[in-house]
């Protein structure tokens, strides 16, 4: 009687071994890369210094389309411009300093985080990336259609950005305004003010 | 070998063992402080001997510190309480109507004992983290990282050859499942705080990917056991060809799906190289359609967290809309998707996954021993009521 009840119980003991890990091979559905294209040769972070070139990957347009609805007041001085490909809205301003453009846009998911959207944008007026420690001085809490975003606020050697992020039910929005340093400057009560009427289409409260 | 069989069935031995039992719970409770809940589980009960040692933080340390207390393990008890009970019920106990009730809680005992062995061997955990209006076909293991090279040539579908972490010992060549390559792991950091240098670092292990192009360093820091932090588990690996070496990247699970992919090329061909979780895929996609965080009224105290799922299976006549929330999990699949946490402001909903094939011995061993206690103390009562009628 003992014999097989050891037997039983080597048995389960060697179970408990086999659980060792082996390499293997699988196979999935297609999977798709949120970032550009294999990059073999070396390709530092700052892309060219136009920041309003940006690759439009497929897809991003009919995301772009199928965002809700966006409505704001245009403030005084703004040009306003037809939405196109990505951009929900578009906004030109010109001053004695120059000239800088808002554009506004849209994409699921957190597109990287706040951390890679600051330093995309860094990246662009040739200011070099920060780590998380670097973002409380250059952002600031600001509600956007009734929601918490931020305003960043970033100042380059010719260019500036004033943006502001939103994250919304799981998309993020980016109402990014770049150009000369001066004329940014001058256009920061106005963004505040076009930040405060922006109202996005809610269907989720 | 009577003696033996004695030895094993005596009652003695029962009270013996849950002694050490109720040892080994102590010193796993006192080391589940700096060890955390999975690392202590590991450590006092998936083992057949373990050795307490007197903590740092606890008084007298530096008189004290030579202390260690070895034990027995969870394996060895469970094992030695299971065999005991087999060897009472082979030898002492006779079965008789009287002690029917006996024989039912034993049994039960017996059928959990072997349940808690089957989970700890066969089950499964992971966490799958879902968007609202989002899918995922895949979970992610809690602690466990994998070494991956992904082919993504196919036009129909992506292939992934998976090396587990655990394999990769410096020095030690491993071959990529059907692949022409193979690996040599040069540095293995399970814990390590990853950075980016201002210029390229002299003496760099890689001399490929994000290492040489991003110059991203890793330094290795203490394995952390706490439960809400996570182990950045880096690797510096060598890649070699059917023609000698390809080169040498820094893969670390920081290094995610945000930054562009490092690629290992051999002639026409290219993977993905990366370090990550652990991954089990699935033959369907969790569709996260809305996320409630319900608050009660005028107050930040939560009363409910809910996701409404919706689950597209491969094969369509599988597919399953399901309403997930506390204390009321989705079974599906033999899998189990439990509401566990959530992100992103309350866009993104949490799920642990458990695959877990004895879920239910648990339930029917204690379905057993209410049953046997039943019976018992019933036949008990019976005959106690009778001796009250005669005067």
């Amino acid at each position: 009687m003992i014999r097989p009840l050891t037997a039983a119980l080597a048995t389960l003991l060697l179970l408990a071994a086999c659980d060792k890990p082996e390499p293997v091979t699988y196979t999935i559905p297609k999977e798709e890369r949120n970032v550009a294209e294999a990059v073999q040769a070396p390709q530092p972070s700052a892309p060219a210094a136009d920041g309003n070139k940006m690759q439009v990957l497929p897809g991003m347009q009919e995301a772009a389309q199928a965002a809700p609805e966006l409505a704001y007041e245009v403030p005084e001085g703004w040009e306003e411009f037809p939405p196109q490909s990505v951009r929900k809205a578009n906004f030109r301003v010109s001053d004695e300093n120059g000239s800088a453009e808002l554009a506004v846009t849209v994409f699921p998911g957190d597109v990287g985080g706040t951390l890679a959207n600051i330093n995309r944008w860094r990246g662009q007026i040739g200011l070099d990336p920060i780590d998380a420690e670097g973002m409380p001085p250059i952002t600031r809490p600001f509600t956007i259609s009734d929601h918490g975003g931020i305003i960043v606020d970033l100042q380059g050697p010719e260019q500036s950005i004033l943006g502001g992020i939103l994250s919304f039910h799981g998309s993020t929005w980016f109402f990014k305004m770049q150009g000369a340093t001066g004329t940014i400057a001058g256009q920061a009560e106005a963004m505040e003010a076009f930040l405060s009427s922006v109202r996005i289409e809610d269907e989720h409260h | 070998m009577a003696t033996l069989f004695k030895f094993f069935a005596s009652l003695r031995l029962t009270v013996v063992l849950l002694a050490f039992s109720m040892v080994l719970v102590f010193f796993g409770t006192l080391d589940q402080v700096q060890y955390g809940i999975w690392h202590t589980q590991k450590l006092y009960f998936e083992s057949f001997l373990v050795v307490w040692s007197y903590p740092e933080q606890a008084p007298f340390y530096d008189k004290l510190f030579w202390f260690h207390l070895p034990m027995p393990g969870g394996y060895l008890l469970g094992g030695l309480l299971l065999i005991n009970l087999l060897a009472a019920h082979l030898t002492r106990f006779t079965l008789s109507i009287k002690k029917s009730g006996i024989f039912l809680i034993h049994f039960g005992l017996i059928l959990l004992l072997v349940s808690e062995l089957l989970t700890d061997l066969v089950s499964q955990e992971s966490q799958m983290p879902v968007d609202e209006g989002g899918r995922a076909n895949y979970s992610q293991a809690f602690r466990e990282n994998e070494l991956v090279f992904i082919d993504r040539s196919h036009p129909e579908h992506d292939t992934v050859h998976s090396i587990p972490v655990s394999l990769l010992e410096p020095g030690k060549r491993i071959d990529v499942p059907d692949t022409p390559l193979s690996i040599r792991t040069v540095r293995f950091f399970p814990n390590s705080n990853v950075g980016r240098a201002q210029a390229p670092v002299a003496d760099n292990l890689a001399d490929s990917g994000a290492a040489v192009q991003m110059n991203v360093v890793a330094t290795p820091a203490e394995v952390t056991y706490a439960e809400n932090e996570i182990n950045t588990a880096t690797a510096y690996v060598e890649v070699t060809g059917p023609e000698g070496v390809i080169g040498t990247w820094l893969v670390s699970n920081v290094i995610d799906e945000r930054f562009p992919p490092q690629i290992v090329s051999l002639d026409e061909q290219s993977w993905e190289i990366a370090l990550r979780f652990t991954r089990f895929y699935y033959p369907f996609e969790m569709e996260l359609i809305d996320f409630k965080h319900d608050k009660y009224p005028g107050t930040e105290i939560p009363f409910n967290f809910s996701s409404e799922v919706m689950v597209h299976h491969q094969d369509e006549s599988k597919d399953q809309k399901a309403l997930i929330y506390m204390n009321h999990p989705l079974r599906y699949e033999g899998l189990t998707f439990y509401q566990a946490s959530f992100a992103n402001q309350d866009t993104t909903s949490i799920f642990q996954v458990v695959r877990n094939p004895g879920w239910i011995l648990p339930y029917v061993s204690v379905l057993l021993m209410g049953l046997g206690m039943c019976v018992q103390f019933g036949m008990h009562f019976i005959k106690f009521l009778g001796k009250r009628k005669t005067p």
